[in-house]
């Protein structure tokens, strides 16, 4: 990573003294697989995820003197990730920005009912050991507009509550639990019929690219 | 509304296509979230129940709803490897000196 290239939240910190390197390094430890794993669902590929994490454990660092412990670290290392993702993403030119609307989510064919991914009779755990299964989820979860693919990722996989998601994410709870119902309610009709349909045609245009 | 989708899909069961634009079953489709998180009054929460009962097309839908969410909920994500944490370290201490 070329530091350079990196925007930076707060600029003329002064240099870290060793007491700060030694307070980063128990942040750090304690936290790098929380924000990896966050990072990882939220950019869906792993450089994209490591230069977040570096990131945000970089702005972390110069800015953990202005963490005043009025929030649990993690929260407060997840609201660094969540801007410095929205930052990379306007940078890099991801998927554009839009509202959903609930009516876009109403079934109009027979297959958009159901699922078309096999999970009847399965739990979970045995359903994700498919790994097409998988990557339907991964591939649909992509395809979220990202404020939305925030909320989804933060109160359905980190298991965060709405509220602990409103204060990262700067939206009050029932902003939060709007656009939380329509990111499942978009995943779920990716992973219908007519997303999956869709989804094809998408996924062959990316493999050419 | 609900009877009336019922008495349609006994007389042709398939092919009928369900009106989820027509009012109750538009109505329902906004609280789902909150009903599959349990956060509805037992009220509303009875009056979803007794629609989904009479609605197999709802039931579906939500049943593929709550799939989704459990999908999501025990979706696993890949792990660091020691080697990229201990290189991502530096990576950061080094990014920092330079500023």
């Amino acid at each position: 990573m070329a530091p350079s290239r990196h925007p930076h939240s707060s600029d003329g910190h002064p240099a870290a003294s060793p007491e700060t390197a030694e307070t980063f390094d128990t942040l750090y430890r304690g936290h790098v697989d929380l924000i990896y794993r966050y990072a990882s669902r939220l950019c869906g590929e792993t450089e994209a995820a490591k230069d977040l994490v570096q990131e945000t454990f970089l702005n972390a660092y110069r800015g953990f003197k202005n963490f005043r412990g009025d929030a649990q670290i993690s929260t407060w290392l997840y609201t660094i990730a969540s801007r410095a993702c929205l930052r990379m993403r306007r940078r890099r030119k991801g998927a554009p920005e839009r509202e959903l609307s609930l009516d876009e989510f109403i079934p109009t064919s027979d297959g958009e009912f159901r699922l078309q991914i096999p999970v009847e009779g399965l739990s979970p755990e045995d359903a994700l050991q498919n790994k097409q299964l998988r990557e339907a989820l991964d591939t649909a979860i992509g395809k979220l507009p990202k404020q939305y693919k925030m909320v989804l990722v933060l109160r359905d996989m980190e298991g965060l509550s709405a509220k602990e998601v409103g204060a990262i994410m700067g939206l009050n709870e029932r902003a939060v639990k709007s656009r939380l119902h329509r990111a499942r309610l978009f995943v779920r009709r990716e992973l219908s019929a007519r997303g999956l349909a869709e989804g094809t045609a998408t996924h062959q245009q990316k493999a050419i690219t | 509304m609900a009877k009336r989708a019922v008495t349609k899909r006994r007389k042709r069961p398939e092919v009928t296509p369900h009106r989820h634009e027509a009012g109750r079953c538009l109505h329902i489709l906004r609280e789902l979230s909150a009903f599959i998180d349990d956060e509805l009054s037992d009220g509303i929460c009875g009056e979803i129940r007794k629609h989904l009962g009479a609605c197999p097309r709802c039931e579906e839908f939500v049943a593929s709803l709550r799939q989704t969410v459990s999908l999501c909920r025990r979706s696993p994500a890949p792990a660091l490897s020691p080697g990229d944490r201990a290189r991502m370290r530096e990576k950061i201490l080094e990014a920092a000196r330079a500023r």
